[in-house]
């Protein structure tokens, strides 16, 4: 019995450590990843490249998207559900591939500037496309299968079990319906997906030297 | 009835035909025919296409793959992308990647 309640209490001394220490790692990600959305938002509005719309910026890294409005003042940020495959480009005609063939390692989510706009699935489901043509969209997150556990995922702190999707955004619900519906699900927009794989100034043509 | 009735009776018949006579008379010559009888195609396109939307670019419906795929879409959707901010006109339902 003592010596239960000694690994008991051990376990509770180990958890109180790391808990501390993962919540602590947590928000220092998010910390960081806000101050790299934030960083584009003023280069994207100093450019005005959003073109006086409100937009939102997609940190792979960090698995979140930060929707700013059109002076690129920060509404709200989330973590979400990126493509499974790390990379930063969409395999040619992807689109235009049924779902079960697309491989493991094809399923990326593309980084760079999209023009948005709203739009409908083949389920008559309301979702903001990111890339029409390679059949990348923000959407509300889809829990139907099971094993994906896509729910769970987009709870847990960690960001390393966000990648799990076919290549979509997929946004908490009522996230998108209190942020990513008002600001990019009526009209068109842009939504910046900073890339995983090189430095965003090859993907952001305002960020380079020349256009500064 | 006297003149007052009679002159009362005048003006009220009076009055009611001036606002039956307010009502906009039905025009010989509309500005679009079909409207006014009522057929319209909801795309625009001409009668006996009601129901096709006109798919922009190409003939076959299917919309070419994006090489680059990444970096900027405007090349791919440039077409139907006016300024950003103005409501557009929906593209045809297509499955996305989850």
């Amino acid at each position: 019995m003592n010596a239960v309640k000694s690994g008991s209490s051990a376990a509770s001394r180990a958890l109180a450590v790391l808990v501390p220490l993962a919540l602590l790692s947590t928000s220092t990600a998010t910390l960081a990843a806000a101050e790299d959305a934030q960083w584009l938002a003023r280069a994207a509005v100093a450019a005005a490249d959003n073109r006086a719309a409100p937009f939102a910026v997609v940190d792979k890294k960090n698995a979140r998207v930060f929707v700013f409005d059109a002076t690129g003042r920060l509404q709200g940020s989330s973590p979400v559900l990126l493509g499974l495959a790390r990379g930063d480009d969409s395999v040619p005609g992807i689109g235009e591939r049924e779902m079960a063939s697309i491989r493991p390692e094809e399923r990326t989510t593309p980084a760079g500037r999209f023009k948005t706009e709203p739009g409908r699935n083949t389920k008559g489901e309301d979702i903001v496309w990111i890339d029409y043509d390679a059949a990348v969209s923000m959407h509300r997150v889809r829990a139907n299968v099971k094993s994906e556990r896509r729910l769970q995922r987009l709870a847990s702190p960690s960001v390393a079990d966000n990648r799990i999707s076919y290549g979509c955004i997929n946004v908490p619900a009522a996230f998108y319906d209190a942020y990513i519906k008002p600001a990019l699900g009526t009209r068109r927009g842009v939504v910046y997906v900073l890339p995983e794989t090189m430095p965003a100034r090859k993907r952001f043509d305002f960020l380079r030297p020349s256009a500064l | 009835m006297n003149s007052t009735s009679r002159l009362i009776a005048a003006l009220a018949l009076g009055a009611a035909g001036a606002a039956f006579a307010q009502g906009n008379p039905p025009t010989t010559a509309p500005a679009n025919p079909a409207t006014a009888a009522g057929q319209q195609n909801p795309s625009g396109g001409p009668m006996g296409t009601t129901g096709v939307t006109p798919q922009s670019g190409g003939t076959s419906g299917s919309s070419a793959p994006t090489a680059q795929g990444s970096t900027d879409t405007s090349s791919s959707s440039g077409s139907t992308m006016a300024a950003s901010g103005d409501t557009p006109a929906m593209r045809r339902a297509r499955a996305d990647r989850n």
